[in-house]
C-alpha cells in the first residue's frame, strides 16, 4: 500500500478524519505520540498534538501546551470564526521562535519525523507546525583527521545547523549563502550548499544544484554518498572532491570561490572543485610561518613520491637494473636477501599486504586492542620475519618509510588512493622493470591529467600551468605578497598592493 | 569512440602485455655472482685464462638478516680458459652455480705477457658488452693476474672494491695514472697518442697480526709504476719515479710530494708539497722538424724541513734546486719516450694534431719517428710560498743557551 495519495490530500476541518488519516500514514510506531486537549471548552473545541519522542524537547512542548491550555480559554469566542483563525492563534497564543501553518498531510507527517510538533485543532483547515527540534548529539571536538599544531581545534559534528554556524562564525558576510536542498526519497536528509556571491565561480552553484538534483536515491547516510553521486571521474581511484572535517578549511575554500556541501548528520564537507595538489595541503601550512609552511609541503610532496613509488623503484633495481645500484649497496642488498626464498615481487607484495593488513586490523579493532594490534604486527613482521628468512631486512625498511610516508599526506582519502595505485606500479615494475614502471606510472599520469572536477582541470594549476596561481602550490608565499583569489573565483582580488610589513620610518 | 573507452583499451592492453610476456629480463640481484675484479692472462700461446674475483655477499656483508652459512671467505675467485675472452667468460658457467654479472666490476687486471701479446681483444670485449662499465680500472702486473684477483688486500672486505680506493687514493703518491676502460678506450684509438696503464704489483707488505716478528709474511696488491704500450701491445715499465713525471701529461696532479737536498749538506733532505702543478705543452715546427716546449707552473709548500739553516735562508736555494729536479723529471721521461720504447704516452702527438692540422697529415704515417727525433726544451717556473708560523730552522732550543 503505498502512502503518497493520502500524503497529498490536504487537512480538512474535521479533527477526526484529519487523526485518523495521520495514524493510518504513521501505524503504531511506539515513538510516535499523539496528544489530545481540550482547546476551548466555550465553544467545545478539542485540539490533537502530534511528535516523535526523542526529537523534541518535552520542555518546550511542556511551554506550548501550558500556554495553549491556559490562555486559549480566553480567547474570545468570535475569534475562532474567523478565515485566518491560525494566524491569530500564532500572533496570540504561540509563545516559541519557529513556526509556519500548513495545509497538507504531508508536509505535517515530514514535519513531525522531522522534530517538529503538529498542532490540529478542530475546525481549521490548516496545521500548526512548531518547531521544538532537539535530540542528543556531540559536541564540537577536535577532528579526528586534519590534525593541526597551529590552528583551531574545532570540528564538525553530525548537526548541520551547528556546522553552518561553526562556517559562518568565520565568515561574518552577508555574500555568505547557504541554500538548502533536500535528498533522499526515504531519509529525506538536509543538504546545504555554502558559496560565497560575487567570489565564487560563475555557473558552478547551478552545476553543483543541478548534480545534486539528479540524485533520486532513497538514502543518504554520508556525504561520500553525494560524492560519489556527483563527481566527475567515476571510475577513477583519484578523488575528485575535496573531504573535510575542518571548518576553517572550509571557509578558506569559500574565499577561494569554491562551494562547499553539508550534509546532515555526518561531520564530513564537501568541497568542490578540487585540484590534486590540494591533497597535500595542510591547515598548519597557512598558519605557520610560510618559511615553515613551505618546507613541510615540500616534505610533503616528497612524502607523495615516496608513498607512491618507492617499493617498485625497489623492485625495479633489485630485479632488473643491479646495475643502477652502487657496488656496495648492491652487495648489502643481495647478502640481505640471500636467504629468501621469494622473488622480490612477490617479497615487496606479501610486506605490503602485511602492512594494510595491520593498518585495517588496528583501525578495526577496539582502540586498546588496536594498540596491540600494531605491536604484535610490528614485531612480527619486523623481527621475526627477517630472522627467519622470509623477508629481506632492506624490503622492511623500504614498506615501514613507505607506511610512514603514506601516513604524512594529510588527505586521508587522497593517501588511500595513493595507496592503491602503489600496486600497479609494483607489479608492472616487478614484470618488465622500468619499462613497466614508466610505462604505468605515464598511464596514471595520463589519466589524472584527463579528468576533471567541476570543469576544473584536476592538475591544475601545474597542468595547464598558470602562472598567477603558483604562489600556493609548492611553496606558500607569506601572505603579503598573496594579492589574488585563485583565478577560478570570480572577484580575484583579496588584498590591497602595499602589505608587507614594515618598521616605521623613524 | 569516447575518451573513456580508449582509456579503458589503453588500460587493457597493457595488463594483458604486462602478464603476457611475463618476467622478461628478470634477474634477482641474489641470483647474481656479482664479479668485482677479473684478470686475464695468457693460457699455453694463445689462449686466454680468465679469473674472476666473485663477491660472496652473504660474508662479504655480515650477518645482515637471517644467519646464512658459509666458509667466510668474502670473496669466490674462479678461473676458466677459452680460445676468446668470451668463450672462457662463457666457460665460466661450468661451475659457476649463478650467472656471472659484470656491471659491478672494479678493476681488470692484465697480466705482463697478455699485455705483451697485445690488448685489442680485450678492448673491444670490456668496451663493446653493454654491461661493463667505462669506468673500471685497467691494471697490468708482472704477476699472475689470476693470484693478485685472488689475494685479499687492503681494509676493504671486498679486495676489488680495496683497488678500487687505491685508485682513487693513490694519487697522493703520483706514481701511477689513473688508467680506467675510457682513457684506455680514448688512447687507443686516438692517433697520436698511446696507452699507458698502471702497474699492480703482489709484495709481502703486510704483518701477520698472530706472527709480527714474521715481517711481510702477507702479499699485498701494490699500485705504483706503468706500462707502457705502443698500440695494442706493451713495450716496457716505467718506475714510479719515471711514472711520476710522465703523471702531468696524461692528468691533472695535485700534492705531489719532491724531495730536495739541503744545500751544501749532503745527507739532509727537504719535503715540499707540491700544492699546483700546471703544465703546457706547446708544440712548434720549424725545418721539418717538430719542438716541443713543456712549460710548468709550480707552486710548492714547505712540509718538512730536515736543513739546519732556517727556511728563510735556504728558499730560494731550495727553488733552484726543485726546479732542476723537476727540469731533469721531465727530461727523463722523454728521454724513455724518445729513445727507449720510441712510443708516444706523452700524447704530444695528440697536441701537435690539434695545433698544426696541416703539418700533422704529413707526419702522421711516421709520427713515432718524428717524436723519437723532436727537439724537447723544458722551463720550469717554481714558486715556494712561506710558512709564515714556522721559519725557524729545526734546532733544539737547548742548544741555543
Amino acid at each position: 500500500m503505498t502512502v503518497q495519495p493520502l500524503l497529498d490530500t490536504a487537512i480538512t476541518d474535521s479533527l477526526q478524519t484529519n487523526v485518523d488519516l495521520i495514524q493510518r500514514i504513521m501505524g503504531q510506531s511506539v515513538d510516535f505520540i499523539k496528544r489530545d486537549f481540550d482547546f476551548h471548552q466555550e465553544t467545545n473545541r478539542q485540539g490533537v498534538c502530534f511528535y516523535t519522542d526523542g526529537l523534541i524537547s518535552n520542555t518546550e512542548l511542556q511551554h506550548i501546551l501550558k500556554a495553549i491550555l491556559v490562555h486559549s480559554q480566553e480567547l474570545p469566542a468570535e475569534i475562532l470564526l474567523q478565515a485566518d483563525t491560525v494566524e491569530e492563534l500564532k500572533r496570540r497564543l504561540m509563545t516559541n521562535c519557529s513556526l509556519r501553518a500548513i495545509r497538507k498531510i504531508g508536509e505535517g507527517v515530514d514535519g513531525i519525523l522531522g522534530g517538529e510538533t503538529l498542532f490540529l485543532i478542530d475546525g481549521f483547515a490548516e496545521g500548526l507546525l512548531v518547531v521544538t527540534k532537539a535530540w542528543e548529539s556531540r559536541s564540537i571536538t577536535e577532528p579526528a583527521t586534519d590534525n593541526v599544531v597551529r590552528g583551531p581545534r574545532d570540528g564538525f559534528t553530525e548537526n548541520i545547523r551547528t556546522n553552518t554556524a561553526l562556517v559562518r562564525r568565520r565568515i561574518k558576510d552577508p555574500s555568505l549563502r547557504l541554500d538548502s536542498l533536500i535528498v533522499g526519497t526515504k531519509t529525506k536528509t538536509d543538504l546545504n550548499v555554502a558559496y560565497m556571491e560575487g567570489i565564487v565561480k560563475p555557473g558552478l552553484v547551478e552545476e553543483v544544484k543541478a548534480r545534486i538534483h539528479k540524485i533520486k536515491i532513497d538514502g543518504v547516510l554520508e556525504s561520500g554518498y553525494i560524492e560519489e553521486l556527483i563527481e566527475d571521474a567515476p571510475f577513477s581511484v583519484f578523488s575528485t572532491i575535496g573531504t573535510t572535517e575542518r571548518p576553517d578549511k572550509v571557509a578558506a575554500s569559500l574565499l577561494e570561490g569554491k562551494v562547499a556541501i553539508f550534509v546532515d548528520n555526518t561531520p564530513v564537507v564537501l568541497t568542490v572543485p578540487t585540484f590534486f595538489w590540494q591533497f597535500f595541503q595542510a591547515s598548519d601550512d597557512y598558519y605557520s610561518r610560510y618559511w615553515v609552511g613551505s618546507f613541510f609541503r615540500i616534505v610533503r610532496y616528497i612524502a607523495f613520491l615516496i608513498s607512491l613509488m618507492l617499493p617498485s623503484l625497489y623492485v625495479m633495481l633489485v630485479s632488473f637494473h643491479q646495475e643502477m645500484i652502487p657496488s656496495m649497496l648492491a652487495f648489502t642488498i643481495a647478502s640481505g636477501r640471500e636467504v629468501v626464498p621469494f622473488p622480490v615481487l612477490v617479497e615487496a607484495i606479501m610486506m605490503e599486504l602485511a602492512f594494510e593488513l595491520m593498518r585495517e586490523a588496528g583501525l578495526r579493532m577496539p582502540k586498546p586492542v588496536g594498540q596491540a594490534v600494531s605491536i604484535v604486527g610490528s614485531l612480527i613482521i619486523g623481527q621475526a620475519a627477517v630472522q627467519a628468512g622470509l623477508v629481506s631486512p632492506f624490503m622492511v625498511i623500504i614498506v615501514a618509510v613507505t607506511g610512514i610516508a603514506s601516513f604524512a599526506i594529510p588527505n586521508y582519502s587522497a593517501s588511500l588512493s595513493i595507496r592503491l595505485l602503489r600496486f600497479p606500479l609494483i607489479i608492472a615494475s616487478g614484470m618488465l622493470g622500468l619499462l613497466g614502471f614508466a610505462g604505468m606510472f605515464f598511464i596514471v599520469v595520463i589519466h589524472a591529467l584527463s579528468i576533471r572536477s567541476f570543469g576544473e582541470p584536476y592538475l591544475a594549476p601545474a597542468a595547464p600551468f598558470r602562472p598567477s596561481d603558483q604562489k600556493d602550490i609548492v611553496l606558500r608565499l607569506p601572505w603579503w605578497s598573496n594579492k589574488s583569489r585563485p583565478s577560478i573565483a570570480a572577484d580575484a582580488k583579496r588584498q590591497q598592493d602595499g602589505a608587507m610589513p614594515k618598521p616605521p620610518e623613524s | 569512440m569516447n575518451c573513456r573507452s580508449i582509456a579503458v583499451l589503453v588500460l587493457a592492453w597493457s595488463a594483458v602485455s604486462i602478464l603476457i610476456t611475463g618476467c622478461f629480463g628478470k634477474q634477482e640481484i641474489n641470483d647474481l655472482a656479482m664479479v668485482t675484479a677479473v684478470g686475464l692472462d695468457l693460457y699455453g700461446d694463445n689462449q686466454v685464462s680468465l679469473s674472476v674475483q666473485i663477491v660472496r655477499p652473504a660474508d662479504a656483508r655480515g650477518q645482515t638478516g637471517a644467519p646464512s652459512g658459509g666458509t667466510g671467505e668474502p670473496i669466490y675467485s674462479i678461473q676458466s680458459q677459452g680460445r676468446t675472452i668470451f668463450e672462457a667468460a662463457r666457460n665460466l658457467a661450468r661451475f659457476s652455480s649463478r650467472r656471472v654479472y659484470w656491471a659491478h666490476n672494479f678493476v681488470i687486471v692484465i697480466g705482463e705477457d697478455y699485455a705483451r701479446r697485445g690488448i685489442a681483444d680485450m678492448i673491444d670485449f670490456f668496451t663493446r658488452n653493454h654491461e661493463l662499465r667505462m669506468s673500471t680500472w685497467v691494471v697490468v702486473t708482472p704477476d699472475k693476474a689470476s693470484e693478485v684477483i685472488a689475494t685479499i688486500t687492503g681494509m676493504e672486505v671486498v679486495p676489488g672494491e680495496a683497488i678500487d680506493k687505491l685508485f682513487r687514493y693513490n694519487q697522493i703518491v703520483a706514481e701511477a695514472p689513473g688508467s680506467n676502460m675510457m682513457r684506455l678506450q680514448e688512447s687507443f684509438l686516438a692517433t697520436g697518442a698511446e696507452p699507458v696503464l698502471a702497474k699492480v704489483q703482489l709484495k709481502p707488505r703486510g704483518i701477520s697480526n698472530k706472527k709480527p716478528n714474521q715481517f711481510g709474511s702477507l702479499k699485498q696488491v701494490v699500485l705504483s709504476g706503468a706500462a707502457v704500450f705502443k698500440g695494442d701491445k706493451m713495450q716496457g715499465w716505467l718506475s714510479p719515479k719515471d711514472a711520476k713525471g710522465l703523471l702531468p701529461f696524461i692528468e691533472k696532479v695535485d700534492s705531489e710530494i719532491a724531495i730536495v737536498n739541503c744545500p751544501n749538506e749532503p745527507g739532509k733532505r727537504t719535503t715540499l708539497e707540491l700544492k699546483k702543478l700546471k703544465q703546457t705543452m706547446k708544440p712548434g715546427w720549424k725545418d721539418g722538424k717538430i719542438t716541443l716546449r713543456i712549460k710548468q707552473k709550480i707552486d710548492a709548500n714547505l712540509v718538512e724541513l730536515g736543513c739546519s739553516n732556517s727556511y728563510a735562508v735556504v728558499r730560494e736555494q731550495l727553488e733552484v734546486k726543485l726546479r732542476q729536479q723537476m727540469e731533469d723529471q721531465v727530461k727523463n721521461i722523454f728521454d724513455i719516450a724518445q729513445q727507449q720504447y720510441r712510443t708516444d704516452f706523452l700524447k704530444a702527438g695528440q697536441t701537435f694534431h690539434n695545433r698544426y692540422p696541416q703539418e700533422w697529415r704529413k707526419v702522421a704515417a711516421e709520427w713515432d719517428d718524428y717524436f723519437a727525433e723532436a727537439d724537447v726544451t723544458v722551463q720550469t717556473d717554481v714558486k715556494l710560498t712561506s710558512p709564515v708560523l714556522k721559519l725557524k730552522e729545526p734546532t733544539s732550543g737547548k742548544e741555543l743557551k
